[in-house]
């Protein structure tokens, strides 16, 4: 498989995101097994190291979870659990500059508001 | 469990009056996958004939605790090696290859080199003579793979392949063979294509190792920043190992100066190891 990876964000970051955007696509559903470490490493020809911790990070977070001798599994609070984060996110980081940018450009919430419900209409 | 694979302490190999390698010394940790990389004639392959005990050599070296100069028996058993030119000879047949292999190393596992080689288009009956330079490649490594040594050593290992093969070949190392108590040194020109797989680099110029690192020391060292023409010369002040121009824009490829700091200049990313590389290397040739 060729995967591109950017420059920017350490590449365990990147494989993360992956993980979390299929979450959110209910492409990996809670209670699913994850493939292993070694098939991800083989897969995307990456250090065991860079998967290992990728997983590290999304256990820390428990949207996934090790079963002993078994492997890693999406826990089952998971798309739960990150839509409230995205959330969060969205309203914290992305609504305050979208609200900025719609003032600059001279429209107002109210007139926007009533586009979309007219196109929801529709 | 913690001391390394392989330790060399001024390390120096002379032929005829042309030192190969100069004096070097380096650590190898177990558990990792090294890539030693160097321009040709840097001491690549010296180094790595060293390790396996097949020239003499001045300094110290140990490998898996052992002297190659006088214990490569031993050694042996724990170290495979797949060099760049094919070393299987043309009228052995894959069957045979694999009873010989199964005669003079006692760690091989055939049940494993069979199912492996199962997976491919080679049959017992086939001549090396007969394969393409992917299915050597293949044979060979199904042989390394199946036994259980504790350093695998690459010397080019996909020189001349296509890119199905390599890709094919490192996959299937990652995927059946390493884990976190075998140890791969693996030198290549291929930077790009292992850059990923790599813990750790090691760079070789003039016969002397000019950098080790851990690949995350790697990415926090060195930064590159897109810097416009007004700021170039702030940008020089810090020494950059390495400039070039890019869209009118200047490009600086900086060792160990902070993120913050070259914020202020730039837009600043984590240069590839090719990138790394042919900086530091920087008249080699001329």
């Amino acid at each position: 498989m060729s995967v591109t990876w950017n420059d920017n964000t350490p590449i365990y970051l990147q494989l993360k995101e992956r993980v979390v955007t299929m979450l959110l696509d209910g492409l990996l559903k809670p209670g699913e097994a994850l493939p292993s470490v070694r098939q991800i490493a083989a897969e995307y020809q990456l250090n065991p190291i860079t998967v290992s911790r990728a997983y590290q990070e999304l256990t820390d977070e428990s949207l996934i979870e090790k079963r002993r001798g078994l492997g890693m599994y999406v826990s089952e609070g998971a798309p739960q659990k990150l839509l409230n984060s995205e959330r969060e996110r969205f309203l914290r980081e992305e609504w305050p500059a979208m609200l900025t940018r719609i003032e600059r450009l001279g429209l107002s919430l109210d007139n926007l508001l009533q586009l979309a419900k007219k196109e929801r209409a529709e | 469990m913690n001391a390394p694979v392989i330790a060399a302490r001024g390390l120096r190999k002379r032929y005829k009056g042309q030192e190969a390698l100069a004096g070097t010394d380096f650590d190898i940790p177990r558990g990792r996958i090294v890539g030693l990389i160097g321009p040709n004639g840097a001491g690549k392959t010296t180094a790595l004939k060293a390790m396996l005990g097949l020239i003499p050599f001045d300094g110290q070296l140990s490998v898996l605790g052992l002297d190659p100069r006088t214990q490569r028996d031993a050694l042996m058993r724990d170290v495979c090696f797949i060099a760049d030119v094919a070393v299987l000879p043309r009228w052995i047949s894959v069957a045979q290859a694999i009873d010989f292999v199964e005669g003079v190393h006692p760690k091989f596992d055939r049940k494993k080199c069979e199912a492996y080689l199962a997976k491919t288009k080679l049959t017992p009956k086939m001549k090396v003579k007969q394969m393409s330079k992917g299915m050597i490649v293949q044979l060979h490594l199904a042989l390394v793979m199946s036994i259980d040594a504790q350093l695998l050593v690459l010397d080019e290992p996909t020189l001349g392949l296509d890119i199905i093969y390599r890709k094919q070949f490192y996959h299937d190392l990652l995927e059946q063979y390493f884990d976190e108590n075998k140890t791969i040194l693996i030198t290549t020109h291929q930077v790009e294509e292992v850059e990923h797989i790599l813990s750790d680099l090691l760079f070789i110029r003039d016969g002397r190792i000019s950098l080790a690192a851990s690949m995350d020391e790697v990415g926090e060292r060195f930064s590159e920043v897109m810097v416009t023409p007004a700021l170039a010369d702030q940008a020089r002040a810090l020494k950059p190992l390495d400039e070039r121009q890019v869209f009118g824009k200047f490009v600086f490829l900086f060792d160990g100066i902070p993120r913050a700091q070259l914020l202020e200049l730039g837009e600043v990313r984590t240069p590839g190891v090719a990138d790394v590389f042919v900086a530091t290397m920087k008249g080699t040739y001329q």
